[in-house]
């Protein structure tokens, strides 16, 4: 409310309820970056004393930590490839074709942004564990395209509409051929959306917790299902390191999309990044 | 002639292009929720049975369900109050420090719920930093216990489900036209007033898709209620995990999944038609 005279007071107010919530969104994070450091046994922040074991024994070759590192990472990346795939096809359906039972289609890509993930793990289990396909890292990844593809496509129909279509026209117009259009045009064009999705379905695959652990064997833990059993069952500093290491990723993650972002001159607001836009 | 050539290519590239995704759904997302469904109303020995819903609907299962239901209700409602001052800061700062509030709205979204959920387990325990503050100004009855119990739940599940309705509400008090409220206050209007009876109403519809989605969100949510919450506080979700896990009592965990799935579209459902009226409302004022 603008044009109204705002009392001091009431901007005092203001300013300190929101230094406070932005407090509480930040806290747990900055904590977790602190801890990681401390050398005590235990979680204990501040920590008395600073010490990189944690970071070491993660690191550790063959330990739980590594492979389950080393598990996720093939999951993601598997499922970075499913989704990017899906998402081409489905967006450029879904953005740029005349398609029949268009809002059929686009509800089930919706769908699974919405449905309870448990019942979702709880169908993939079902499914999964008659064909003995438990703990297989291919099987995992399927689950995770589930709720990555949908991410994916939502990413790229706002790429999509936000490339010029008289340009591929214009192109035509001169003669180059629909390969040519799409290799010269379309893809350079779509590239920083391109890049986008694949960071967001790569660490939506990287953080998933509830198919991950409905699907998993004791051999074949994925990293956030080893963190939940680390912090329900035993106390395992290690959990701080590793913790440290998720949040690094997610943010270089995100600094890289905005960096793509920038480069490719992509002006208009940010869209589909969360799954509840659409609702809006 | 040449454009409609073009529509017909254009829907045939469209249908092409729908399959791998509509496959895909079908085969891994639709048919397992309906293989979900119907081992809930398969007996032990096959055969039709409503047995796994009346064992869900009553004694403990159906206390399981109602805290689940309170858990989500308070989250919802605390992250409305929460994310509404949030955003309506928002909306008021200069554009810089408003970029800056996002970005610490934004980054954790993206940040595990896990790794989140520890940072508060870390800071919510008996000589955590928050009762280390409390008790060194000598705040009534502190040290509290703020963990292993609702109050803990309540308080990591809302800072999980913030960002979604601080993001709902920004983008609906974006959309609020400012000429609205000053010509209020022309009119003599009291801020309160120029609050209640004009900025309340523009923002109601928003209000009300960031509480029922977050209260949805939190139906089947469960890292945050699992690692906080104490013996009793269990919820839905623990309960499937706990059944399929430990159990092998798939029928059971089926029935809990369907239970979620009909209050989810309930709530769409209700979202739905909110949205279906407005829309008609606004057909109907712009054409008279």
């Amino acid at each position: 409310m603008m044009e109204l005279p705002a009392t001091r007071a009431g901007n005092v107010a203001r300013a300190v309820s929101a230094t406070a919530i932005l407090l509480f969104l930040a806290m747990p994070i900055v904590i977790i970056l602190v801890t990681s450091f401390g050398a005590d046994g235990i979680g204990t922040f501040p920590p008395k004393e600073y010490s990189t074991r944690w970071y070491e024994q993660m690191a550790a070759p063959g330990g739980n930590w590594a492979t389950s590192i080393a598990l996720s990472s093939l999951v993601a990346a598997l499922t970075t490839v499913f989704s990017l795939i899906l998402g081409v096809t489905a967006a450029t359906a879904l953005a740029r074709g005349r398609l029949p039972l268009h809002a059929a289609v686009y509800g089930l890509v919706l769908a699974p942004l919405l449905i309870p993930q448990v019942v979702i793990a709880l169908g993939l289990f079902l499914f999964f564990e008659p064909a003995g396909m438990l703990g297989s890292p291919l099987a995992i990844a399927l689950g995770h395209t589930v709720l990555a593809a949908p991410i994916a496509i939502l990413i790229m129909i706002s790429t999509l509409r936000g490339i010029d279509e008289r340009l591929e026209d214009a192109a035509a117009s001169m003669g180059a051929s629909r390969m040519t259009i799409a290799r010269r045009i379309t893809f350079p064009l779509a590239t920083p959306g391109l890049i986008a999705a694949a960071v967001f379905s790569f660490i939506t695959s990287f953080d998933e917790f509830f198919i991950a652990q409905f699907m998993s064997t004791p051999d074949t833990r994925t990293l956030p299902v080893l963190v939940f059993n680390a912090l329900q069952f035993d106390v395992d500093p290690t959990v701080t390191a590793v913790s440290a290491v998720l949040i690094a990723l997610a943010v270089v993650a995100l600094a890289l999309v905005a960096l793509v972002r920038k480069l490719g001159g992509h002006r208009h607001e940010q869209q589909g990044v969360l799954p509840v836009e659409p609702l809006t | 002639m040449k454009t409609s050539a073009k529509r017909g290519h254009r829907s045939r590239i469209a249908l092409v292009n729908a399959v791998p995704v509509t496959l895909f759904l079908l085969v891994l997302f639709v048919y397992p929720i309906v293989g979900v469904l119907s081992l809930s109303l398969e007996g032990d020995t096959g055969g039709f049975t409503l047995h796994w819903y009346t064992d869900a609907l009553s004694g403990v299962n159906l206390s399981v369900l109602i805290s689940t239901l309170r858990i989500s209700a308070e989250t919802a409602v605390l992250s409305l109050l929460v994310g509404f001052g949030l955003a309506h800061a928002i909306a008021r700062m200069r554009p810089v420090f408003a970029a800056l509030a996002m970005l610490i709205v934004v980054v954790p979204h993206f940040i595990s719920a896990l790794v989140r959920t520890y940072g508060w387990i870390i800071m919510l325990g008996e000589h955590g930093l928050i009762n280390t503050l409390l008790t060194s100004v000598d705040a009534p009855g502190a040290p509290y216990s703020l963990l292993y119990n609702e109050t803990g739940v309540v308080i990591g599940t809302t800072s999980v489900m913030l960002p979604y309705t601080v993001l709902i509400l920004q983008g609906v008090m974006r959309g609020v036209d400012r000429r609205l409220l000053a010509a209020a206050a022309g009119f003599g209007a009291g801020r309160l007033t120029i609050f209640r009876r004009v900025y309340l109403p523009l923002v109601a519809p928003g209000v009300g898709t960031a509480g029922l989605l977050s209260f949805i969100l939190c139906l089947g949510y469960y890292i945050t209620p699992a690692l906080m919450g104490g013996d009793k506080q269990t919820v839905v979700a623990a309960l499937i995990d706990q059944q399929v896990m430990k159990q092998d009592q798939w029928n059971s965990a089926a029935a809990f999944g369907v239970i979620l799935l009909l209050l989810t579209f309930a709530g769409l459902g209700v979202l739905g038609l909110a949205k279906l009226r407005r829309t008609k409302a606004h057909a109907r004022r712009s054409s008279s």
